[in-house]
């Protein structure tokens, strides 16, 4: 049971002086320590370890999503899964890799959970993300574009196209395509086999891939008419 | 490698991880190649769009920690209300099986008249066959007394 482990009205960390002088031993203590006394019941060392990993849970989930309030109620599942999963963490690993590999698990589940659009069309997009893929466009058919440029409309647009994959598809890609995590390292968040990640990995390029054609067909299309009648 | 299609190659790996030898083969032959081409440059815009979504990121609201601590809460005092409402839920089938048990007994023991034996003329007569078997059983003289001996045969023989 989760719940009994914490004394009714307890205080609220860091409000007293002595609980101040408390916090910077809870500052100073390690993963393993904090999680055996949020274990016994210890509310501070539980926030002392939100306070350490909720930056690092946030980023993460916030790949998979886009809404603020969906990334935030997925960081809050993590949290408390890991607190009623406190007594398995036995310090073997990083505290950040065992978190890393509950909030994998939970942003699956709330993938798979989600309606899933059923296809992209140009129809659908906002004007930001037609002109920005307008403007990709010619830079790809050069080759000139900045790898890691920061544009909401072009985070918006990965958004909807990956809603059209599968959740299985979005974990992937968005792990080694987006986040450039190896093979390994995805065995680790999901406890897939090799051979799967890999399987996965090469079918979901290929949906992307022909998930963005669908979007970049009429363009073309447009573009040569618009082409050869000003030739 | 110019004749051969480049789709499966952009699809091995991701496309800023692929050598520059590959990138070459896929631009020679994108070159040529209408259907790879096109492939090629959605690769090239997917790939861009994962970056662009990578770039972007969410830092926790300063209520998080305070919203979490309070659903934690929450959950605790319904996991103990729920544990408290099924331990009531269990003493009261207990204690309504043992009003039952108790009930059954109590009908058994008061409610229920004692059986009272009627003497019929085939009892009498089994009783003097057995009576008989008595008298013949050395064993059993010193159990029955001779009245109820006597009383026995003569009764079931004024019965006939």
């Amino acid at each position: 049971m989760v719940g009994s482990r914490f004394p009714r009205g307890s205080t609220i960390p860091y409000s007293s002086t002595r609980e101040r002088f408390l916090s910077n031993s809870y500052e100073q203590a390690s993963d393993l320590e904090l999680a055996r006394r949020a274990h016994e019941g210890d509310e501070s060392a539980f926030e002392e370890i939100m306070r350490r990993y909720s930056p690092r849970v946030f980023r993460f989930a916030s790949r998979f999503f886009r809404q603020r309030s969906v990334v935030e109620e997925a960081a809050q599942e993590v949290f408390l899964k890991a607190f009623t999963e406190l007594g398995s963490y036995e310090g073997r690993g990083s505290m950040e890799g065992w978190l890393t590999r509950i909030t994998t698990n939970t942003c699956l589940n709330l993938l798979r959970s989600s309606k899933r659009r059923p296809e992209l069309t140009v129809s659908d997009l906002t004007e930001d993300e037609s002109t920005w893929l307008d403007n990709h466009m010619a830079d790809a058919a050069t080759e000139r574009h900045e790898s890691s440029e920061r544009s909401s409309a072009a985070a918006d647009l990965a958004g909807r196209v990956l809603q059209t994959l599968s959740p299985d598809d979005q974990l992937v890609l968005t792990l080694i395509d987006g986040e450039d995590a190896s093979v390994k390292e995805v065995i680790e968040m999901t406890g897939w086999s090799a051979s799967k990640v890999k399987v996965q990995a090469f079918r979901a390029r290929r949906r992307m891939r022909e998930a963005v054609e669908k979007l970049l067909a009429p363009k073309s299309r447009a573009g040569s008419k618009h082409g050869s009648a000003s030739n | 490698m110019k004749d051969k299609h480049i789709i499966s190659l952009l699809e091995s790996a991701p496309l800023a991880e692929l050598s520059e030898s590959d990138l070459s083969a896929v631009r020679a032959h994108a070159g040529e190649c209408a259907g790879c081409r096109q492939a090629f440059e959605a690769a090239q815009i997917a790939a861009l769009l994962l970056k662009g979504r990578a770039a972007e990121t969410l830092e926790p609201s300063p209520f998080f920690h305070t919203r979490v601590m309070a659903t934690l809460r929450e959950r605790q005092t319904t996991n103990e209300q729920w544990a408290w409402s099924r331990m009531w839920r269990a003493a009261g089938a207990l204690a309504s099986s043992m009003v039952a048990t108790v009930a059954a007994l109590a009908v058994l023991t008061f409610a229920i008249p004692s059986q009272v034996t009627t003497v019929t003329p085939e009892t009498t007569a089994l009783s003097a066959y057995s009576a008989e078997e008595v008298i013949l059983d050395g064993e059993s003289d010193d159990q029955a007394s001779d009245g109820q001996v006597l009383t026995t045969l003569y009764g079931a023989e004024e019965d006939r």
